[in-house]
């Protein structure tokens, strides 16, 4: 016995039935139109997840160019590993390495410095507040600029928000392998910026080993001081206490600069309204006279019976 | 530490050491290896910190790999010829395997890359007990194996010796550069193994006595990168005046202590008809030397950028005991005549 042929509507047969579908509320029986929410998002859609229109396979650009591209810029990073190795750690000869007192990681002077940093804000699980980075003027410092606003976003569940942040991204090697960031020279975060008057948190993320500790990030705050003078903040690492998803830990351990992976700026201080950061420079200092390793709790906690 | 605890811990690291030297038994030689693992994994983690953590999990996790590979090994030895005893392997099998299980077990290549990060993650006495403790119990075992596997061994130790060269050359870290130290001269240990037992030995017995005195120099600077090396020379300008010194022990040269080994490994390899591999590893040798050399330069021949009107510390004496530094040094580098008397010593 063979099966009924299934053979695809007309048209106008499908529009109507769609007509028919919004006032029946019956579930749609036109296929290939594109995939249905039902279908890739499950029947909610949580408020802050982007509206899925398109196959997964869609956005993906197939095209033989953009593959050649990827290989040729590999390749040439492979080949500045291999010939850095040559002039000594981390690319500078031994002695400029010995040498070096500051170092500046990030500046702001073009377009492409951009680049390196992300930008987010609650508008990922639903928020209202908004989040935006540019050159400053004469592209000389960058502007993060936006505004908070701290209603919760309506999923039944988030009980605060407002918050946006700015964040350094992983530095990669040829191949999108990730590399580290090695402070180990440095004892201090010098930068140099205008504010508005707000407290701000500084991020510092450090390579980590276990799944659980993805979320492990380094904190200190800057109080900026807003105006149109320019701050300069050196913060210590030694002051920086480490935090899990936001929340300070009762196991406080010092920073270790050997392996940062990313910074970050983070505004969430409850008021609501527009927000200003200008960022001339991030960058590390050697302080010869900050000989503090620690500036938390190093005395034994629970002392043994 | 609680001190209870802390000499239970000792104590476990010197019985495990113990009985696998006294084993003859396979059995009892990977309960020591387990033991000594076991011991060692509460003093790397007691400090809690997530990096020392994560060094605890990547020993252990090569550890047990390792004793798990010994254990297959040595039961497929005793079901091919019957018995447990460590000096009657005869199959090729099981002592390639376990030959490789002890390569991953003391970090040859090319089983080595857990060594640089592990060492990086502890402080350095701890490291100080890795890098040297830790080692005799497999080398034990190494020791008693019949030579059946003539290429291995040798493909062993030239990796190691290349790796270990070349790994170090741009490392900034004291402690991930003593690590490729060890797996260079661990390699220069394999290379003779099969030949002359007895060259392995001395050669061990010299590495233990040189990384001590490199570890224990770092600790009295509180040092664990170059730049923290460099402002030593305010703090014990004498022993700023040794290391170098010390180095290039570590690294081979005449007329000091490391020199011994390396010139009686070479005789030996020349006379086993393998120019070719005695010459590779002398190059590689001298990859080593570089970096060491890069350390005695930032340590003593050059003066850094440093607090000059702040204090003089070394008017102040410090609170680290000066005792096993003042011997190992003193072994490192003048030890050299004696090769005569160690070498008649170690005769297996």
């Amino acid at each position: 016995m063979s099966l009924p042929k299934i053979s695809l509507p007309s048209v106008r047969l499908l529009s109507s039935i769609h007509h028919h579908q919004q006032q029946l509320l019956l579930p749609s029986t036109s296929p290939l139109t594109g995939p249905k929410r039902a279908v890739s998002q499950g029947e909610y859609r949580r408020p802050g997840q982007p509206k899925v229109d398109k196959f997964p396979w869609q956005p993906i650009n197939f095209g033989f160019s953009k593959g050649f591209d990827g290989v040729k810029k590999h390749l040439a990073l492979l080949k500045k590993e291999f010939s850095d190795r040559w002039v000594g750690p981390q690319g500078k000869p031994i002695l400029e390495h010995m040498l070096e007192q500051n170092q500046v990681l990030w500046e702001f002077r073009g377009p492409e410095s951009l680049e390196q940093w992300t930008v987010s804000s609650d508008q990922e699980i639903g928020g209202q507040s908004e989040v935006h980075l540019k050159l400053g003027k004469n592209q000389n410092t960058c502007l993060l600029y936006g505004t908070l606003s701290s209603t919760p976003p309506r999923d039944g569940e988030t009980r605060y928000s407002g918050y946006c942040t700015m964040r350094s991204k992983q530095p990669l090697a040829s191949f999108d392998r990730k590399k580290h960031y090695d402070w180990s020279s440095f004892n201090t975060l010098h930068l140099r910026v205008r504010g508005d008057g707000r407290p701000w948190m500084i991020n510092i993320a450090t390579e980590t080993y276990f799944s659980h500790q993805k979320d492990d990030i380094y904190n200190y705050f800057l109080y900026t001081r807003g105006g149109p003078y320019w701050q300069d903040v050196k913060i210590p690492f030694s002051k920086f206490f480490i935090t899990h998803r936001g929340r300070i830990q009762d196991d406080q351990h010092p920073l270790w600069l050997d392996k940062v992976n990313t910074i970050g700026f983070t505004l969430g201080d409850k008021a609501d309204g527009p927000f200003q950061l200008e960022i001339d420079f991030v960058g590390v200092c050697k302080d010869y006279a900050h000989t503090e390793e620690f500036a938390y709790e190093v005395y034994k906690r629970n002392p043994e019976i | 530490m609680n001190p209870y605890i802390l000499a239970t811990l000792l104590f476990g690291l010197g019985l495990g050491t113990t009985i696998t030297f006294a084993s003859s038994h396979w059995l009892l030689a990977w309960m020591g290896l387990e033991i000594n693992t076991l011991a060692i994994i509460p003093l790397m983690a007691q400090h809690h910190h997530p990096r020392a953590v994560e060094a605890t999990t990547k020993y252990f996790l090569t550890q047990a790999t390792a004793a798990a590979m010994l254990l297959f090994a040595s039961t497929t030895n005793a079901w091919l010829t019957g018995q447990w005893d460590i000096q009657q392997m005869s199959h090729p099998l099981p002592i390639t395997l376990i030959t490789l299980a002890l390569a991953l077990k003391i970090g040859l290549a090319p089983v080595h890359s857990w060594l640089p990060e592990v060492l990086q993650g502890l402080d350095l006495t701890t490291g100080l007990i890795l890098s040297t403790w830790q080692k005799l119990a497999p080398f034990a075992l190494l020791l008693q194996l019949q030579p059946a596997n003539s290429t291995i061994l040798i493909i062993l130790g030239l990796t190691s010796t290349l790796v270990g060269g070349w790994g170090g050359l741009n490392q900034t870290q004291l402690r991930k550069i003593l690590a490729y130290s060890s797996i260079a001269h661990l390699g220069w240990m394999i290379l003779v193994l099969q030949f002359s037992p007895s060259l392995t030995l001395l050669t061990l017995l010299t590495y233990l006595i040189m990384t001590s005195s490199t570890f224990l120099v770092f600790k009295l600077n509180k040092s664990t990168n170059i730049n923290m090396l460099a402002t030593s020379w305010a703090k014990a300008p004498a022993l700023t005046a040794l290391t170098p010194l010390i180095l290039l022990s570590l690294g081979g040269l005449p007329p000091l202590t490391g020199f011994m080994p390396k010139w009686l490994i070479l005789q030996e390899l020349a006379k086993q008809d393998l120019a070719p591999t005695a010459t590779l590893a002398a190059m590689s040798a001298l990859l080593s030397l570089y970096f060491y050399l890069r350390l005695s330069y930032a340590m003593a021949l050059t003066m850094s950028p440093n607090n000059l009107t702040g204090m003089t510390p070394w008017r102040l004496q410090s609170s680290q005991l000066t005792l096993p530094l003042a011997i190992s040094t003193m072994a490192t580098l003048l030890l050299l005549p004696l090769t005569p008397a160690a070498v008649a010593l170690l005769t297996l």
